[in-house]
Parts: C-alpha cells; structure tokens; sequence
C-alpha cells in the first residue's frame, strides 16, 4: 500500500513539474526578448472563476469497474480563492450494479456446488461490495483557461482543472451469518476438552472484510466548459483511492479471507455536472 | 415658411477616419505588403508577433470610428496550418475497457490533409497483451477459466475531421493551441484465442474492424504536435467454445474455430503520441 500511494505522489509531482519547466522553457530560450515577456497572456479577460463560489450538481459513474458498477449523483461545491487555487468539497450517494463479468460468473456457477473449493452463487454475490456514499475534500490547481471554437458557430471559454485531497468512501457488503458463518478464518478454534480444531481453509464461509469506512487518496482532472458567465459544464475523471478487496475473497491464497486481503485499490470515476458560479456577475482584468 | 437648415457643429459631426500612419504605397503600385514574417518553423515567434501587433492596438490613442468599419471583424490567423501537408503519427496506446486483459499497442498513422480539417489516412499497430488481477482471482476466487482473446495486429483506413480549435495560457504566460479531431474509418485486424487449457491449439480471426474516436492536438511547433486520443475498435470476434476435449470435441483449431462463440467487441484504447509534419514548414496565403 505504501508503494501505492508513493506511485501516486509522484505522478503528481512530475506532472506539476511538467507545467512548470514548461513555462521556464518559454522564457528562457530568448525568443521573448522584450517588455512583452513578463507580460499577461490575456487582457482584459472574464474572472469567471477567482472568488466566485462554485455549487455543481452532478452525475458519476465508475469507469471499468471489475465486479459492480458504482452509478450515483451528488454535488459538489468549490470556492476559487484566486484565478488557479480553489478549495472544495464533493459528495455522491449511489448504487451499484453488476458487471457483464460478475454475470458471466453467476451464470455458471451453482447453488450447491459439489467442489467445497467451489463457492455457490449466492457466496459469490453477497461477498461483493458496493459503495452507497462517497466523497473528497481537496485542493483545486486550474492552470490553463482558453477559449475554443466549435465547427466555427460557437466559441466558449474553458479551463482545464487539476485536483488533489483526501477521499472518503463508506462501503457496504451484507453477508448473511448462515453463509458467512466463520467466526474465526484462518485460525485454530477451540474444540471439545482442550483440544483445538484447525482452519477450515474455506473461504467461502468466511465474512468478506469489505465494509465500512476508508479514507484514501483522491486525484482528479477536468474541464469547465462555460456555456456562460455563471454556468459551466463541468467534465471530470476522479480517482478515489483506498483499501479495498471488492469481491470479498481470498486474495492472497492464504485459504482465508483477512484484513491482509485488502489492498490500495484506485476506483476511477466519470463525471458530469453543471456548475453555477456565485455571485454570477464576472469581473474582468485589467 | 420654411426655415433654413443651421449648420451642424463641428464638434457634433460624423468623425472622420484618422489616417495618419497611412502606409507607404507598393514601389510597383501592385505588390501586397504582408509584413515581416519571422523565420519559417518557429511557431512561438508567430504566436508573439500575433501578440505586439495586438499590443500596439491597445497602446496606441483610441480613436473612434465609422460606423461602418464596425462591420470588420479583426480574426488573428491561425497559427499552424495543416493543408497540403502530412502528418506522421508514430504512437502507443492501452486499452481502457477490458478487465480482464489489457493490450498495449505500438504503431503509427500516416494522414494527408486535403483540407485545413479534412484528411484521409491510413494506420496500423501491433499489440502487447498482459492480464490484470481479475484474471487470476476469477479463475482462484470463483473457479472458472476466463474466455479471452488477444489481438496481435491492426490496421486502417481513416478518415478525420477537425470540428473544434481553440487556445488555452498556462499560468497565464504562455499561450497554447490545440484542437479536437474526430475520427472514423475501417481496417482489419487479427485476434488469437488463448486456450484455456495450454494442450489445447489456438486458432487466428481475421476481422472487421471499424473504427471511431476523437483526439486532442497540441501545437509546440510548425512541425510538432502532441496527440492525445480515444479510439473505439468495433467488430465482432470468435472465442473458443466452453467444452474442448483431447482427442475428441473441438481437439482441433479448426473444429474449435469452426464451433466457436461470437460475440460483439469495443475495443477502447487510448492513444498517445507525437506527430511530426511534411512540410515541416508552411506559408499563409491570405493578410495577416
């Protein structure tokens, strides 16, 4: 996990190295050589985001999700400090689908299965989790803005955002007792007298470990499409990041299923919304 | 009866065009000026010169005019033009909607744009396959094979359409073009089963494969872009039947071929990577 999250850090941190030699490069090949160099790009340009609140309802959806898709909606809201810097908060609730690939499984396995090794249909989908709430709080960098022009009718402003923060997720798997009836996996129980029975090495009758909360790494990009002054909308891919073992199984062989069987896990996400912009009047700069 | 009309103030009067910085007249009274253009390959120095002609506008004393010259548009040129030229796109890419095996592609497009957004092309790749987790914990976990195929090759006709062009600042420095192209086209392509059971032959499709996608361009140099894009590789694939047994049922890549199951494929990859541009200069042909 540590591995994990050090991989992720340091995609960041080379990606913002990236933005920033490549305007040292600009500036330092000499091309530039007058007053014009340390100059704006843009004058008198529409501030459609510094200081203005920002309230987005919005649509999500997992991307290539293995087991369920995570399908909800939510809001998120974001106020711009300065033209680049903002802070914000998102939250989504929603629910969860099979995958063509958890079908194509359920398809094909049994009720009672003759192999122990085997799990029955209902111990393979009451062990996978879903993802009924989850969220971020996090720092916003917006450094590119422009406008572009499409099939030469419409032209629009728009920014590119990158966003980085801790992600909160609550997770939810509902194993009923008498399937997950190992009160103690991969252990020595007690037995009659003294004595002491061994595991079972059965996963399948071992509770999946898979629900709750999980705090993790939340990284994210995106574009505001301003249709206006004050509402944009808002295309985003988001990485919630965090210990998870969604199908609720033995992971690492072990023939139990542990807390080791979790692992960092990014669950990326496509989203849609719509954002207002408050106060909607926008200033321009000099 | 009638009164004379009073004479208009000066003041008040309809302005008069300022014509001071009149331009000099061309020595052969025919030739166009179109100013100093900087050295062919350097679209930074454009996009600069774009800028101070822009900032001597502004510096400049605002004088009024006409309502007539209202009807003028002032539209900067583009800074990269594409016609008459190709484009040599040498590329990699990974697919993004498979769970179960992941190909990475090396390959190449050739395009030659008839227009400044139209062009036709042609591309192929080559591909890498490697499984992801739910591979093996499908087969540990639930006790099943998964059923896959491997693509080994592709290639295409295609045809691309540039919509949408725009430019972006970085931190409020440098400005940036870009625009999206979106594609389609048809190619071929060839995928391999990969047995369930090593004993057991694997068997080749060829297939149809149309294609759909969209990618973003970004201008760093009268020669070089910077592609970034989605493709979705449409067609429909054999994989191998359920029940294959030795010396019996589907022994054979033909029979396991000939019984094999169909199923209907997207294929999506993403794709990156650098396009280099023949001419590697080019020339306007219109006023700045």
């Amino acid at each position: 996990m540590p591995e994990m999250i050090k991989h992720s850090l340091i995609c960041v941190a080379l990606g913002a190295a990236l933005l920033t030699t490549t305007v040292e490069t600009a500036e330092a090949d000499g091309r530039r050589t007058n007053e014009l160099a340390d100059d704006k790009a843009v004058r008198h340009r529409k501030l459609l985001v510094k200081q203005r609140f920002e309230f987005a309802p919005l649509f999500e959806s997992t991307i290539n999700a293995d087991y369920r898709h995570v399908i909800g909606g939510g809001a998120k809201l974001e106020y711009h400090l300065s033209d680049m810097l903002s802070i914000g908060v998102i939250g989504v609730g929603s629910t969860s689908i099979n995958t063509k690939l958890v079908n194509r499984i359920m398809d094909t396995l049994e009720d009672n299965p003759a192999n122990p090794r085997e799990p029955s249909r209902r111990e393979l989908e009451v062990r996978l989790n879903s993802m009924p709430i989850h969220g971020a709080a996090y720092l916003s960098l917006t450094p590119w803005y422009g406008k572009l022009a499409a099939f030469s009718q419409a032209y629009v402003a728009f920014d590119f955002y990158f966003q980085a923060g801790v992600s909160y997720a609550k997770l939810k798997s509902d194993c009923p007792s008498m399937i997950c009836s190992d009160t103690a996996p991969g252990e020595n129980k007690p037995g009659p007298g003294d004595e002491t029975t061994p595991p079972d090495n059965d996963p399948n009758n071992d509770p999946p470990l898979n629900s709750g909360s999980r705090i993790g790494l939340y990284l994210a990009f995106g574009i505001h499409v301003f249709l206006n002054d004050f509402i944009a909308l808002d295309l985003t891919i988001r990485d919630y990041a965090f210990d998870d073992n969604p199908s609720g199984a033995d992971f690492n062989a072990n023939l139990a299923v542990t807390d080791e069987d979790s692992r960092f896990l990014h669950h990326l996400f496509v989203g849609v919304g719509l954002s207002i912009m408050f106060p909607t009047k926008v200033k321009r700069t000099n | 009866m009638a009164q004379p009309k009073k004479p208009v103030p000066a003041q008040e009067a309809e302005p008069e065009i300022e014509m001071e910085d009149k331009p000099a007249e061309p020595a052969d009274g025919e030739e166009i000026d179109m100013g100093a253009e900087p050295p062919p390959g350097d679209l930074s120095a454009d996009m600069a010169a774009a800028d101070a002609n822009a900032n001597v506008v502004k510096a400049g004393a605002v004088a009024r005019t006409p309502l007539s010259w209202k009807d003028i548009l002032v539209v900067v040129r583009k800074p990269f033009l594409k016609a008459k030229r190709t484009e040599l796109y040498p590329m990699v890419g990974t697919t993004l909607n498979d769970n179960m095996i992941r190909h990475y592609s090396l390959g190449g497009q050739l395009s030659y744009y008839l227009t400044d957004v139209l062009a036709i092309g042609v591309e192929g790749q080559y591909y890498v396959d490697s499984f992801r987790e739910p591979f093996d914990l499908v087969a540990r976990q639930a006790r099943r094979l998964p059923t896959v195929n491997k693509y080994n090759w592709s290639g295409a006709l295609n045809f691309h359409y540039v919509p949408v062009y725009g430019k972006f600042a970085i931190f409020d420095k440098k400005l940036v073009t870009w625009e999206v192209a979106f594609t389609a086209g048809i190619g071929a392509g060839q995928s391999e089963v990969i047995p369930r059971d090593t004993k057991f032959e694997a068997f080749t499709t060829l297939l149809i494969m149309p294609n759909v996608g969209a990618n973003m361009r970004f201008f760093i140099a009268k020669w070089m872009t910077v592609n970034v894009g989605v493709r979705d590789y449409i067609f429909i694939d054999k994989f191998e039947p359920t029940m294959r047994v030795e010396g019996g049922i589907n022994d054979s890549a033909e029979d396991a071929k000939a019984n094999a199951t169909s199923s209907f494929i997207n294929n999506v990859m993403f794709q990156i990577g650098l396009s280099f541009w023949l001419p590697t200069s080019f020339e306007y042909t219109t006023f700045r």
